[in-house]
């Protein structure tokens, strides 16, 4: 079949426009009826006849969810768990990635694989011994006991990133500071550090987003509600009940993607940017 | 880093103005950063926590895996057993079925994503109006906490609630709702159905930063030549992109068979052992069971797996050339 030039054209912009419509329905579709869902009440919900716009609105549930006193345990959990988790990824991903960017010697090329590589071992097999190791260490149920367990696959991914962003910046500039006076550290601090700021954002996005989102580690290293995380007590909400309370899950699911729509919209560009050195060599 | 750009170099001048002064409480920083164990110094704190957190937990697994161990049975201590555990393994059911449910699992849980991914950075990359908002919606599904994701399709096909199901009855493509997750023949390819949506981002924005790098001349030069778009993306798209193909689905492989989270949250391996995979397995046998001898070999097996997609990824990816 031979179409004319402009009828081909006509033809890919309209296959275009359709595959993006229908990538926006697709992700956004289940977000979208969660949204619904949490704004009906439990009666609205089970139905003979299905509501797809709630007939009465109502924010019942998400106050519900919020006067339960596990929430607040929860979420202040999951808060600290996420800033004691990006914290350590900051502090010692950005020292190792200024080292691997800055210096040559010897083993820097094995040592930079085996970080890579780490992401590689089964997470199961880390579970047990750090679950050994915790228990004797009193870390089990314990905040940084979880943080710590989180840098086992964020360390990596974070001094990666970093070490990307801290390559783009050219030593030129820290040499001039050095002529002027400035020791190597305060180089860093006043050179590149400044400089390497949005791509220190980022890190720290994808980290707190990661360790926000972490479920197997937490499942595992936390016995009591008073130390679980968001993840995990929203898990055994489903377990506990028969007649699943979908309103309130619902509710429980928007309020924990907020904080990540917030990240987003902050570092949306270099986030991106940063994913890509993470996954792709330069 | 929400400040426009204008503010943020005025407060960094604001805030540099005064580093000289905290500098000098700690010079003695500057004076050892001008030595030659810096690089060891910056280095240190990171090969510190990682060998405590990855190295040892590693080997000790290995270790654990020629040791029967159950820490519910704290009196038969960790007896040193050889290779038993991985004989024992060879006659596990259990064992085979979750191999080639791992199998089923991987391949469909990458491939699907892949070739959604690609139609959408195709499309992505014609750089239509909205397709940068497009970009930045469907990123979501990756962002997004396994469990809530989770929660969300067991109620879009739950079996009395569903919407899907109640979409599917009116269009007459169903007789009744069918409950999706709890039935055999449909439990697997509804988490895949999870896995695709929450999947096929991370292709779409890879292989989009991929097309984006190839230069347009090559594509307008072949035009010239003559060449239509079917032969412009089988001889230019296809092999220039590759490298980036092979590289997100060796990352997608491991991070699929690495992660038993959408079992655990949505079929509990089940029903039967019809989604029962190998990382759900090994998880199941530490956190259920507490046996974790029999738990750390059932990982050195999935460690070898992943070892071989991972001598894949350093291949193409020349991480290890500089």
């Amino acid at each position: 079949m031979q179409l004319s030039f402009r009828a081909t054209q006509r033809l890919y912009r309209a296959l275009t426009a359709a595959v993006l419509v229908f990538a926006g329905i697709f992700a956004l579709f289940p977000l979208v009826w969660t949204g619904l869902t949490s704004l009906k009440q439990n009666s609205d919900v089970i139905t003979a006849e299905m509501q797809y716009l709630p007939h009465n609105p109502t924010l019942e549930n998400y106050f519900e969810l919020w006067s339960r006193k596990s929430f607040v345990t929860l979420f202040g959990n999951s808060v600290v768990i996420t800033v004691l988790t990006v914290s350590l990824c900051l502090l010692v991903g950005t020292s190792a990635a200024y080292a691997f960017s800055r210096y040559r010697f010897t083993g820097r090329n094995a040592a930079l694989v085996g970080f890579l590589l780490i992401r590689m071992f089964p997470m199961v097999l880390m579970l047990i011994p750090l679950f050994i190791i915790m228990r004797n260490l009193g870390l089990l149920n314990t905040r940084i006991g979880l943080a710590l367990a989180y840098t086992t696959f964020l360390l990596p991914i974070a001094t990666w990133m970093l070490k990307g962003f801290f390559d783009a910046i050219p030593p030129d500039l820290e040499d001039a500071a050095r002529i002027d006076g400035a020791t190597r550290a305060g180089a860093i601090v006043r050179v590149v550090l400044p400089l390497a700021a949005p791509g220190v954002a980022a890190t720290a996005v994808l980290t707190a987003i990661a360790a926000w989102n972490e479920f197997l580690f937490a499942l595992m290293f936390t016995t009591n509600e008073a130390s679980q995380t968001w993840p995990v007590g929203l898990h055994l909400l489903v377990g506990e009940e028969f007649n699943l309370p979908w309103g309130l899950l619902s509710a429980g699911g928007i309020i924990s993607i907020l904080p990540i729509i917030v990240f987003f919209v902050l570092a949306q560009k270099s986030l991106v940017r940063g994913l890509m050195q993470g996954a792709v060599k330069g | 880093m929400a400040v426009a750009p204008a503010d943020r170099r005025s407060g960094l001048s604001l805030l540099r103005s005064h580093w000289p002064a905290w500098l000098d409480l700690f010079g003695w920083v500057g004076r050892i950063s001008e030595t030659r164990y810096w690089a060891w110094l910056m280095l240190l704190p990171g090969f510190l926590l990682i060998s405590v957190v990855i190295f040892y937990p590693v080997i000790s697994g290995i270790w654990l895996s020629l040791h029967e161990y159950n820490l519910l049975r704290p009196a038969r201590g960790q007896p040193f057993v050889g290779l038993q555990q991985f004989i024992d393994l060879l006659d596990d059911e259990k064992f085979w079925l979750s191999l080639r449910n791992t199998a089923y699992f991987g391949v469909f849980n990458v491939v699907n994503p892949f070739l959604l991914g690609l139609v959408i950075a195709l499309a992505l990359k014609r750089a239509v109006r909205g397709a940068g908002l497009v970009r930045t919606l469907i990123l979501m599904p990756w962002f997004m906490p396994s469990v809530v994701a989770g929660h969300m399709w067991a109620l879009l096909l739950d079996s009395r609630l569903g919407v899907i199901n109640d979409i599917l009855v009116k269009l007459g493509l169903l007789e009744s709702y069918w409950p999706w997750f709890a039935r055999t023949e449909t439990a697997m390819p509804a988490i895949l159905l999870v896995g695709l949506w929450r999947g096929f981002p991370f292709f779409a924005l890879l292989l989009l930063a991929g097309l984006q790098s190839i230069s347009q001349e090559m594509y307008e030069a072949a035009a010239v030549d003559g060449a239509n778009a079917l032969s412009r993306f089988r001889h230019i798209t296809v092999p220039l992109l590759l490298p980036v193909i092979v590289v997100a689905i060796t990352l997608r492989t491991i991070a699929v068979v690495n992660s038993p989270d959408l079992m655990i949250i949505l079929t509990g391996g089940g029903p039967g052992l019809a989604t029962h995979v190998l990382s759900f397995y090994a998880f199941q046998t530490a956190y259920a069971t507490f046996d974790f001898g029999y738990a750390a070999a059932l990982s050195v097996v999935m460690l070898g797996i992943l070892i071989f997609f991972t001598l894949i990824y350093l291949r193409v990816a020349g991480v290890d050339r500089d």
